[in-house]
């Protein structure tokens, strides 16, 4: 039987549903970017920024789940051996399906609209005339080639600042393009391209992953990409040998 | 605790006599073992064996064999074989086939019982689980430190499809086959379910699929994850033949399954339980019953075709016949995202009846909580390219569906509001299936958020193909699904049994799995934020440490599971009697004698309301 | 809590069949169930038109129907041959869907059959002469599948190399067609045993002019496959 601290419960729950989410808020603006690599991109500036929104807007709600469970457990828990007797008969609350309903609807909305606008960011391209590159993926390496020159790599080098276009394809069976530095992911899938572009805006080493299962070596299927300035750039590709 | 039937003397079928009468899952395993050699010979002997896909077709041909022969070996077939020959059963017969006077012989045998059945299941869910429990452990034990210390690769590789398998057949069953089967006909106050032949073709045909899928393990050689993406299907080894034909068969045992509940459910209630009175469980039951009709069939022919490129060469998924791994996704997806919400929804429903009957009070807007359940089942069906976002299959399509997925949360988030509204001021009895209820709120809060980031195309970007995502669906699965699998379990084990599942157990158990799941699963979010990929079989030494925390997690996880194991069985004989009404609830499978008698009620009884008044006498005529 | 005697008297209902439950409660339970076997079965045919669709909408450019191979002789050939020249670009259309109608065709007039024999059952009472009916529907379902498997039979095989092998491969457009007609065969056998079933029951008397629900619900099956082989027909021939 609950005692007489029935107003209780719900102030304890209001201050611990403040305090949660106040420490969820916090993490949120300071984790993503200290969790995920370094942003290299405009991209990824763009996604953890999106990542910090949405944990700020989630952590409320993860914060009342979590106040009312442990108010629910700390008050509303029956003692003793005996049977519990009856709770109080709520069936309906119209009141409350509705508000839920709305606030739920309204903050999925937001969460919409926001990422519909960070996709439509990313989408947009700025550029015409980007550096295009064309990524092979075959078991279990990445290519690079150039055109425009002769020039074929297993390391990317990328200059800072120009908006780049990778063109992806595979060799064989599908693989997975990525460079979690600058939030850009796509299938290589054989037979067709696939694209994604974005602006390298920090000048630095980053590693490529594949993130679509590809057999046995795909857990080694790495290379090393570089971002370097226009200079360097221009140095290196000058300086790769030419295939006929 | 023997069952009531064992010594009655009335009008039972005579045992022995007949070969009939003499098959049970012995039978059906050397039926199944014959045919599959025999099947096998038959190709080897038709077949050039110097043909690309001599190695292929052998081994579709050996699974098809060994399916008929288990049918066969376990009866399945005796009756539409009789009925062909104008042959029906007689009412001697129909007991037989329910077990009448078989005592514990009739779990290992073609038993139409439902509640024989759902036991079955218990078995079943436990066997997948632990199969693909040992192969988790087996696969954490190998990401414990970077390198390939414990297994190679080419063995770790074909562990994360058997394991991903082997768990989603578990989950998929793992509240509908037991509960759904053993409580739904008894809550609508039937005697059986509608079609009782059926539901046991659909347990033995499970066993039959499990039967394949285990043996992909001996022969190996797959290479690529559960989702069976192509092309890389085609480079696998025969095993991939032996874990497509396990899908293909599955299909057939969910088939029957869901149309077996939706018309138990529709037609067989008793006298007043009209839909408005039924436990909201029967809902969550037939709701994804429903959805796993729609679903499976995309399952059962896209491996079919991914059988058909490996075997015949044909070109669904090869681009140089034209063909594209895309339809191949596309297919799976269609089926790979009601599927998860198959899996869910039973674990939701049951959890909805534990929170009304642990806190003494209706279940909060049973509208709502049949209108959210209904709206997921029927969103989930727009939203499967949000597995693809990354695939560059088509981009303008990438906005709708992230509308959709995105709105998904909405029908979700009804849920919470539903279990809080129940819990919301009640008299929370703290038992087993109370707390592994309260460990599910706080993980499905988890798993549901961070559903929300992949939801994101921008996000997605970046963590798609990541451990982010594999801890996702493990907060659902592990965290959630299996969460809510224990509580009904724990609810209805002493409808079963008799008795209580050990409490003091049960919690150690809790505590293990729950700080378990929050140690493994968190520290492999971080792995995926900071860029490690999915499947991984080593990796790079800044992964190190948080794998390793996840690998130690999942030891934590694996202890709890196993003193739950040892709880349900020696619980079953040896745990605290229960009454046939332990929890003191209203609806219909607490008011028949524990364990039920065979087709439950001596008399149908006559509903006048819905089972979630507490404290009150509950009126029936 | 009562030892179970009640067996002596009270309903079974529950087993098979259910004779303590009346023979109209049982039919529109397995009535219900066909309509849901049909539901799973038109998602079925929906995920196969998709295919056939699918794989037709990516294929403008021209491997629909056409693979860079050799086409005329046998795989052995091949793979014995020496100085083959170049491959080519093989355009196959052998396998006309025009075939799919003539097996509609025969499923159609199987299922009309055992409409005709289902009416007249029911208003003749006469199971003798449904029972011939339900062979002759059965006789032409065989034909269906004889028929069926002769058009795969034809279907062009195309030798290709794929990676680093020789195999005789099939176009996109062959393969999503022989799954299609795979399919159907399935569908086809299942109406024979189920027309086989008929046959023997009716003329053995379990299925009368009193008896007759089972008849109707075979029926109901059979004219789904018969509408499904129409819908399949229809989109191959259309679209192609």
């Amino acid at each position: 039987m609950t005692t007489s601290n029935k107003k209780n419960p719900y102030r304890g729950m209001f201050l611990t549903w403040l305090v949660l989410t106040i420490a969820g808020v916090i993490v949120s603006i300071y984790a993503p970017s200290r969790l995920m690599p370094r942003s290299m991109s405009d991209n990824m500036h763009l996604t953890v920024l999106t990542m910090i929104v949405f944990s700020v807007a989630a952590a409320p709600v993860a914060a009342g789940i979590y106040a009312f469970a442990i108010h629910a457990l700390r008050h509303w828990t029956h003692k003793g051996e005996a049977v519990p007797a009856a709770g109080p008969v709520v069936r309906e609350n119209a009141v409350v399906v509705t508000t839920w309903l709305l606030v739920s609807t309204l903050l999925t909305v937001f969460l919409l609209i926001w990422g519909l606008g960070a996709l439509a960011v990313d989408n947009g391209s700025s550029s015409k005339n980007p550096l295009v590159v064309d990524v092979t993926g075959q078991q279990w390496v990445w290519s690079f080639s150039y055109p425009g020159t002769h020039v074929q790599s297993n390391e990317l080098y990328l200059p800072v600042g120009r908006e780049v276009e990778f063109r992806v394809t595979s060799d064989d069976i599908t693989h997975g393009f990525w460079i979690a530095n600058m939030g850009v992911q796509v299938d290589a899938n054989a037979g067709t391209w696939t694209t994604i572009h974005t602006t390298p805006n920090q000048l630095g080493t980053f590693d490529i992953r594949c993130t679509q299962f590809c057999g046995l070596n795909h857990a080694f299927m790495v290379t090393q990409g570089h971002v370097v300035t226009a200079q360097q750039f221009t140095t290196w590709l000058d300086s790769q040998p030419q295939r006929a | 605790m023997t069952t009531t039937l064992e010594h009655t003397t009335t009008d039972a079928a005579p045992l022995g006599g007949g070969l009939a009468r003499r098959q049970n899952m012995a039978t059906a395993l050397v039926g199944g073992v014959l045919f599959a050699w025999l099947f096998w010979f038959l190709a080897h002997h038709f077949l050039d064996a110097s043909s690309r896909n001599y190695s292929d077709l052998v081994s579709v041909s050996l699974t098809i064999g060994w399916i008929i022969g288990f049918w066969l070996g376990i009866g399945a077939l005796n009756a539409p074989a009789r009925w062909m020959m104008g042959r029906d059963n007689t009412h001697a017969d129909d007991m037989y086939l329910a077990g009448q006077n078989q005592g514990k012989a009739r779990y290992w045998k073609y038993c139409t019982d439902h509640k024989v059945v759902g036991v079955q299941y218990i078995i079943m869910t436990m066997v997948l689980l632990g199969a693909g429990g040992i192969l988790a452990m087996a696969i954490r034990t190998e990401l414990i430190v970077p390198g390939n210390h414990f297994v190679d690769q080419q063995v770790y590789n074909g562990f994360i499809a058997v394991h991903g398998l082997l768990m989603i057949l578990a989950l998929i069953v793992a509240v509908a086959g037991p509960w759904g089967n053993f409580v739904v006909p008894i809550m609508c106050g039937a005697r059986d379910m509608a079609f009782p032949r059926l539901n046991a073709l659909s347990l033995w045909t499970l066993v039959g699929a499990a039967g394949l899928l285990l043996t992909t393990l001996a022969v190996g050689s797959l290479s690529m994850g559960w989702v069976v993406l192509e092309p890389i299907a085609n480079q696998a080894g025969v095993g991939m033949d032996f874990f497509a034909m396990a899908v293909v068969v599955f299909t057939v045992s969910t088939t029957v399954a869901g149309v077996n509940t939706i018309c138990t459910v529709l037609t067989m209630r008793t006298k007043g339980m009209t839909l408005a009175r039924l436990p909201i469980f029967v809902w969550g039951a037939i709701i994804a019953a429903a959805l796993g009709l729609y679903a499976f069939p995309y399952f059962a022919l896209v491996e079919a075709q991914t059988i058909m490129d490996r075997t015949f060469n044909t070109s669904f998924f090869v681009a140089s016949g034209g063909g594209t791994g895309w339809l191949q996704a596309n297919l799976f997806w269609l089926m790979g995202h009601p599927e998860v919400y198959v899996i869910l929804l039973p674990a939701v429903a049951a959890l909805f009846e534990i929170a009304s009957v642990m806190a003494r009070k209706p279940v909060f807007s049973y509208r709502t909580a049949i209108a959210g359940m209904t709206g997921l089942a029927g969103l989930s069906i727009l939203v499967w390219a949000h597995h693809m976002f990354t695939t560059g299959w088509a981009p303008t399509l990438g906005g709708p569906f992230m509308l959709t997925t995105e709105l998904i949360s909405i029908p979700t988030g009804l849920f919470f509001l539903v279990l809080i509204g129940t819990l919301w001021r009640g008299n929370i009895w703290m038992k087993l299936p109370t707390i592994w209820m309260f460990g599910f709120i706080a993980n499905f809060i988890i798993a549901g958020v961070t559903g929300i980031y992949l939801s994101d195309i921008p996000i997605d970007n970046q963590l798609h193909g990541t451990m982010f995502v594999t801890a996702h669906f493990h907060y659902v699965f592990v965290g959630s699904v299996l969460f809510g699998a224990v509580a009904a379990l724990a609810f209805w084990y002493p409808k079963v049994t008799g008795r209580f599942l050990n409490e003091f157990q049960g919690r150690i158990a809790f505590w293990l799995a729950f700080i378990g799941v929050q140690v493994t699963f968190l520290s492999m979010f971080l792995s995926g934020l900071r860029g490690m990929p999915r499947r991984y079989s080593s990796y790079a030494l800044i992964f190190e440490h948080t794998n390793f925390i996840t690998t130690v997690g999942a030891y934590m996880i694996m202890a709890g599971m196993l003193v739950l194991l040892g709880a349900v069985i020696t619980s079953w004989n040896k745990g605290e009697p229960a009454g046939p009404n332990p929890w003191h609830a209203n609806s219909l499978e607490w008011m028949v004698p524990t364990p039920p008698p065979l087709e439950n009620f001596t008399v149908l009884p006559v509903i006048t309301e819905d089972p979630y008044n507490y404290g009150e006498e509950l009126v029936r005529s | 809590m009562s030892i179970d005697t009640h067996s002596a008297h009270d309903a079974h209902g529950a087993s098979e069949g259910g004779h303590h439950e009346a023979p109209e409660v049982v039919d529109g339970r397995q009535r219900m169930g066909i309509w849901l076997f049909i539901g799973g079965d038109i998602i079925t045919m929906s995920a196969l038109l998709f295919t056939y669709l699918y794989l037709r909408g990516v294929n403008t450019g021209g491997h629909w129907r056409s693979m860079v191979g050799y086409i005329g002789h046998s795989y052995s050939y091949y793979q014995n041959a020496t100085n083959l020249p170049a491959p080519s670009l093989v355009h196959v259309s052998t396998l006309s869907a025009g075939l799919n109608w003539s097996v509609s065709a025969i499923v159609v007039v199987s299922a009309a059959i055992i409409w005709a024999a289902e009416r007249g059952l029911r208003a003749s009472k006469n199971a003798k002469s449904y029972s011939t009916l339900a062979a002759v529907a059965t006789i032409v379902t065989v034909l269906a599948i004889i028929f069926s498997i002769v058009q795969l039979r034809h279907i062009p095989q195309i030798y290709v190399a794929v990676n680093d092998s020789q195999t005789m491969s099939y176009t996109a457009y062959d393969s999503a067609m022989m799954v299609i007609i795979g399919s159907g065969i399935l569908h086809l056998f299942i109406l024979a045993f189920l027309g086989l079933g008929l046959t023997i029951r009716s003329a053995r008397g379990v299925i009368n002019g009193d008896k007759w629900y089972q008849a109707r619900l075979v029926r109901m099956f059979w004219v789904w496959v018969a509408i499904s082989a129409v819908i399949g027909s229809l989109v191959t021939t259309t679209i192609h």
